[in-house]
């Protein structure tokens, strides 16, 4: 199992299987929490990429967990705008 | 020049205009209606930026505009996605740069 530390789970944060590993087991959190703990989810993509292996790592870690109160889900905007094109005052 | 210049499928490449664009200071050149990062990649530059706390360096990965890997700023306009953005006349691109990361430095040291 330790060759598998070093994997990248979240591209856009860096962070490796190991540390989600730990982290859950440590604090035998919910999925929203090792996001919160670890970053991994918080990235440029939005958690495309990781929220998937998020969710199967924690109901690895902790298989009788309930999905939690808020499950990790896209938040708006669903594609990173800049400021101007949300609050540009162009009248 | 790295692209399939006579394709068994897609043809013959011969006969589409020459762009020419700057990347982080150098000129290159790029076909009519090539994306950014298929120019970069025909021109052998593979590296668009570096992770912003790590320094890794990043390049294209999905090229179909979710995974946001390849993102560049173009004519100022920073994280535009070089897999989606075609090549325009005398476009200045500069890559993603490595961000300082000061709060970090500090939590850790206390």
């Amino acid at each position: 199992m330790n060759s598998n530390e070093a994997i990248v789970v979240c591209r856009c944060e860096e962070v490796t299987y190991g540390q989600l590993r730990t982290t859950a087991e440590e604090h035998q959190c919910t999925a929203r929490e090792i996001k919160l703990r670890t970053r991994a989810g918080m990235g440029f993509c939005g958690g495309r990429t990781c929220r998937i292996p998020l969710d199967r790592i924690i109901e690895d870690v902790l298989p009788n967990v309930s999905q939690g109160d808020i499950p990790l889900k896209y938040q708006p905007p669903i594609r990173p705008v800049s400021f101007g094109t949300v609050g540009e005052k162009n009248d | 020049m790295t692209r399939i210049m006579d394709h068994p499928i897609l043809g013959k490449l011969n006969d589409r205009k020459a762009i020419p664009f700057t990347f982080d200071g150098k000129t290159y050149e790029a076909l009519e209606n090539e994306t950014v990062a298929a120019a970069l990649l025909a021109n052998g530059i593979r590296t668009l930026r570096i992770h912003e706390e790590s320094g890794t360096p990043r390049g294209v990965y999905c090229n179909i505009g979710h995974c946001m890997e390849c993102r560049v700023t173009v004519n100022d306009q920073a994280n535009v996605r070089a897999c989606l953005t075609v090549v325009e006349q005398h476009m200045v691109i500069e890559s993603g740069k490595q961000h300082p990361t000061i709060v970090k430095r500090m939590v850790e040291q206390q």
